[in-house]
């Protein structure tokens, strides 16, 4: 395997809930190389979202590491880790998560001002049009379509071009036809810039066009089959 | 029933969502309640300690003389007991050589007649009595300490010396002797006899304190009285209103400050609706769960308004709780400090008082979310985002909206019992409650473009964080705006007034104002004052003017009753007023209307009048007043208005006369002494020797004491206020509650597109710093406004913006936005996205 993009050395999640500690993930190991595209599978409470979360660095570890292009998350602060989200990953998330006091064109421009890019604008401008969007640049995300908002999220998520894209059920929300084209634009941007691709879904048609497909079940990798696609 | 049902078992649970609710009505209700509780323990006091204030069961009372023989005798023949008080101001002396203003009261025997003259040590009567040839004095410990006396000393009372025996520390019938201008000395009427102070022509009053003769009541005596001495202009006072002037004060205050507490009502009403509405947005889904198991629109709106309701009453209640108890609690501490008797107790009218207000205005804030959420779509459980098609109420919610705030108008008018009043401030509330929601509108508008400004918010994400924050839509922009705006107005509105009359004092009226007037300088004297008062280096100027007292008791021929005329001229009747003669129109006159008599006029009397009031009274050229002067009355017609500035404090008179009405009629004069600052030591030594009678008022500490009631004054209303401004606030941290779990949505998914902790703070003061300053800056400019309406049309002087005050409010307003984001931004600050993006799904 060459250039790892993501390693996780058995890592564990545990949360706390008001019946006490539950243990999401358990020593979980996985590497992923730059330019995959891998497709994670499970029933519900499998524990692939939370693995998403911890690969996005939106979560911290109970044991184990994590690091990313020889980063290790560990060593980095909070203001650490959402640099390194800002200049390596996009996220898209089942929910979409627009802010809603933003229109279309500012939450796509958002990473890219925080990044301190003079373009923000015109580069959102032209990724909501790589998108489909041109024409709603100035609507608020409760005035578009849960289609039309995962596709803000989408060109937000992509837009900085990303060397890592997460995206957790992106079409949980959608109806069949507006996933599939949602589909389409995840893997159309994916292969675009070669961004490394870590999808999670219960969809396994959805899975299988990935090159590499990890299975979980309660918090554990079951199988990790790397296909023809 | 069904409604009633649904209704209890939605609420279970729910308390925890209404803590702002019920706090901002607790509050705004526990102030009306206090204030009224108050207010009605001070009446119920004045009411039932009615005969010692008043001395007696009536009070008559006299200007410039006593009762005569006739009269004396047709008195003492007609009541139980009667005893005689005369009280005028004079000049105390102390062995020290210094002089000092006093009011003095001398009684008789059978003094006082109801309740006890309390002294530090010892009985009054004891006290005044005669020893060694000398009489005996009490008096204030405020005359002890300003002449540094003690109990021995002999005091120059006039030509006469009396020994100071006590210090008076409870006077009952103090209110009904006069409020004067310096401490009390009693003494024996005896002790006043020879002194030189009670001539004809100075001004005294008598006061003849009546117990009824047994089985007589005070109406058929004043029947009996009005016909054996028609003219004799006798001041009746019984127990019906046993000290007028105090019980219209705190009449006057009380309404003040129930208003100033409404005002934490609708701040109130602010937290009330956006809690409803928070409340309702919620549960929305239920609504529509609801709706979609058959329940109709009416049964939704009959479900929520239970329980609206039933908040309302727990509110009303913790208020009505608070408003009584606290009074109760602090009763000791109250009566001690308050300068009339009060009967501290449960007061039902003042409860329902604050009941009604707190309902009224719960339900008015309340209902326009509940009407709105009656047209929730079934459609909510299906889809995220639904209009419902109405951005109004049903016509019906609307009506009854506007008849809930016409109630609100109609008791606060009845309440206040002044129809301006009241008017004014609900008309005054409306229109800043109306100023900070369009002023919110043009802010999120304002934000929203210049978010779009790249050339602005470029390099600066936190700016435009902060911009879209403001401008986008679900923005807490409005209720942060009307959350600390009322509270910030009032503020900026007091502040604003008291410094313009401290100012106005300070500089108008101090600069032209005189180092002294005198008073009762004898006519004799006249001359010799003035010869004297020019030769002192000191004195740059000296003016006089003949004076006399006179009661205006009829209109063209009918009896003058106050009720009749306007409520801001009533005072015109209600005492003495100034009366001078004069042939030529006093320096500085300016007439506006009619003509001044010739100089050698000796024709039917004539009179010139003050015209603001005249106009008030409705009185015009041709008119004619009588006035009581000496127990005679004049009648006089109005030949002229004429315009007088009270502000300059020169020698001002209501009434002048044309000399010859007066002949005859013995009088003192009055002067105004214009001295450099730091000569009144000196002077009032200086004339105290050679005119032992005249009564000398230092005007720089009246104006000092006048501007010190003005500070007080302003410190209660600003006492009231902080009622707005605390519900201000808890509205405030309920509003920024209530947007903070969408402010930690919205940071979470900042920090996973790449925003630092520094960027999401720096976001997050931005916003609440724009927002506090922007309700500061109009609360500022809305209070400069009203203050100019009050400086300008109320008190006619030139109204000048007090940076000061306007800082103070500003800098309140901004800690109080700051202090709250700093509450909650913390949290917003640290929040993991993942835990909070867990949670939405």
């Amino acid at each position: 395997m060459t250039n790892p993009a993501i390693i996780l050395d058995t890592v564990s999640l545990t949360l706390q809930s008001k019946a006490g500690p539950v243990n999401i993930l358990h020593d979980v190991s996985l590497e992923v190389s730059a330019g995959e595209t891998v497709g994670i599978v499970g029933p519900s409470g499998s524990g692939k979202s939370s693995l998403l979360m911890l690969m996005g660095a939106l979560e911290r570890v109970t044991s184990g590491r994590i690091s990313a292009f020889g980063q290790d998350y560990g060593n980095l602060n909070e203001d650490g880790l959402a640099k390194f989200r800002r200049e390596n990953m996009g996220i898209v998330f089942q929910s979409f998560h627009l802010i809603p006091t933003m229109t279309a064109l500012e939450n796509v421009a958002v990473p890219l001002e925080l990044a301190g890019r003079a373009d923000a604008f015109d580069a959102a401008t032209e990724a909501l049009g790589q998108v489909g969007l041109s024409g709603r640049l100035d609507h608020y995300p409760s005035q578009l379509s849960g289609g039309e908002q995962q596709r803000v999220a989408l060109a937000r998520a992509t837009v900085p071009g990303p060397a890592i894209l997460l995206a957790d059920e992106p079409t949980g929300n959608l109806d069949g036809s507006t996933g599939a084209l949602i589909i389409d634009l995840l893997f159309g941007l994916q292969g675009s810039s070669k961004a490394t691709l870590l999808l999670v879904t219960h969809d396994e048609a959805l899975a299988a066009r990935c090159s590499r497909v990890v299975r979980m079940a309660d918090g554990r990798i079951m199988s990790d089959e790397r296909g023809s696609a | 029933m069904l409604a009633w049902k649904l209704a209890r078992r939605e609420l279970r649970g729910s308390l925890a969502s209404f803590r702002v609710f019920l706090t901002c009505l607790a509050i705004g209700v526990a102030t009306i309640a206090a204030v009224g509780s108050i207010t009605s323990a001070i009446n119920a006091g004045l009411a039932a300690n009615g005969r010692a204030l008043l001395g007696g069961d009536v009070e008559l009372r006299l200007t410039h003389r006593f009762a005569g023989a006739e009269e004396r005798a047709w008195l003492d023949a007609e009541v139980g007991a009667i005893s005689e008080v005369v009280s005028f101001r004079g000049m105390i002396g102390a062995p020290s050589g210094e002089r000092a203003l006093a009011q003095i009261k001398g009684v008789d025997g059978p003094y006082p007649l109801i309740g006890t003259i309390e002294l530090a040590d010892g009985d009054v009567a004891e006290a005044l009595a005669v020893r060694d040839g000398v009489f005996g004095a009490v008096v204030e410990q405020t005359m002890m300490d300003r002449l540094e006396l003690s109990i021995g000393d002999a005091l120059r009372l006039g030509t006469n010396d009396v020994e100071l025996r006590g210090v008076i520390t409870g006077e009952p019938d103090r209110q009904a002797s006069g409020i004067g201008l310096g401490p009390r000395v009693m003494v024996s009427q005896e002790a006043l006899e020879g002194a030189g102070l009670l001539q004809p022509g100075s001004l005294y009053r008598v006061a003849y304190r009546l117990v009824l003769a047994e089985g007589d009541t005070a109406e058929r005596l004043r029947a009996r009285l009005d016909e054996a001495f028609p003219d004799a202009g006798w001041r009746w006072r019984d127990l019906s209103d046993p000290s007028p002037g105090t019980s219209r004060i705190v009449e006057r205050i009380g309404t003040f400050l129930v208003l100033v507490g409404l005002a934490s009502l609708a701040v109130g009403g602010v937290g009330v609706s956006a809690a409803t509405r928070g409340y309702l947005e919620r549960k929305t889904e239920t609504i529509g769960t609801l709706k979609a198991l058959g329940a109709s629109g009416g049964l939704t709106v009959a479900i929520y308004l239970i329980q609206i309701m039933l908040l309302t009453l727990m509110g009303i209640v913790i208020g009505l709780a608070i408003g009584a108890g606290v009074p109760l609690l602090l009763a000791p501490t109250l009566r001690d400090a308050l300068p009339v008797p009060a009967d501290f107790g449960v007061y039902p009218v003042a409860l329902f008082e604050a009941a009604a207000y707190g309902l009224m205005t719960a339900l008015l804030f309340g209902l326009w979310p509940l009407a709105m959420a009656r047209e929730t779509p079934v459609a909510v459980l299906f889809r995220d985002v639904v209009e419902s098609g109405r951005r109004f109420p049903r016509p019906i919610y609307l009506l009854g909206l506007f008849a809930l705030f016409a109630a609100l108008v109609g008791v606060t008018v009845v309440f206040s019992g002044n129809v301006m009043l009241g008017g004014f401030f609900i008309g005054g509330l409306v229109a800043a409650l109306l100023a900070f929601a369009l002023v919110a509108r043009i802010i999120r508008w304002f934000a929203r473009g210049l978010g779009r400004r790249q050339k602005i918010t470029r390099g600066r994400p936190a700016l435009r964080l902060a911009l879209s924050s403001i401008g986008g839509p679900g923005s807490e922009t409005s209720g942060v705006m009307l959350s600390l705006g009322l509270g910030l107005t009032l503020l900026s509105t007091i502040g604003q007034i008291d410094a313009n009359l401290r100012g106005l004092i300070a500089g108008d009226i101090s600069e032209s104002a005189p180092a002294f007037f005198y008073l009762d300088i004898p006519s004799p004297q006249k001359e010799a004052f003035v010869m004297a008062a020019k030769k002192d280096s000191a004195i740059d100027r000296v003016e006089t003017a003949p004076m006399l007292r006179g009661r205006i008791v009829k209109i063209n021929g009918e009896v003058a009753d106050p009720e009749k005329i306007a409520p801001e001229a009533r005072w015109m009747l209600r005492g003495d007023r100034g009366l001078t003669y004069s042939s030529t129109p006093p320096e500085g006159t300016t007439l506006t209307e009619g003509a001044w008599w010739p100089e050698d006029y000796t024709g039917k009397p004539l009179l010139s009048f003050i015209e603001e009031e005249g106009r008030q009274m409705g009185l015009k050229i041709g008119d004619t007043l009588t006035v009581n002067v000496l127990g005679r009355d004049l009648s006089a017609q109005i030949a002229n208005f004429r315009e007088v500035e009270w502000r300059r404090m020169g020698i001002n008179f209501t009434l002048v006369v044309n000399p010859a009405a007066l002949q005859g009629a013995p009088h003192s004069h009055i002067a105004t002494v214009y001295a450099a600052e730091g000569e009144e030591g000196r002077l009032t030594r200086m004339f105290a020797e050679d005119f032992p009678s005249a009564v000398a008022i230092p005007v720089r500490d009246v104006i000092e004491r006048t501007k010190t009631l003005i500070g007080q004054l302003a410190d209660a209303v600003r006492g009231a206020s902080l009622a707005t401004i605390l519900s201000g606030f808890i509205v405030l941290i309920g509003v920024t509650a209530a947007a903070q779990r969408r402010h930690l949505f919205e940071a979470a998914v900042l920090k996973t597109l790449g925003a630092e902790q520094g960027t999401l703070m720096r976001a997050a003061v931005l916003r609440y710093l724009f927002l506090g300053s922007a309700a500061a800056a109009l609360a500022i400019g809305i209070g400069a406004l009203a203050a100019w309406a009050v400086m300008t049309k109320v008190f006619e002087a030139e109204f000048a913006f007090a940076a000061g005050s306007a800082l103070i409010v500003g800098v309140l307003g901004v800690l109080a936005t700051l202090f709250t984001c700093g509450f909650f931004a913390r949290r917003m600050v640290a929040v993991m996205p993942a835990q909070m993006l867990r949670a939405r799904g």
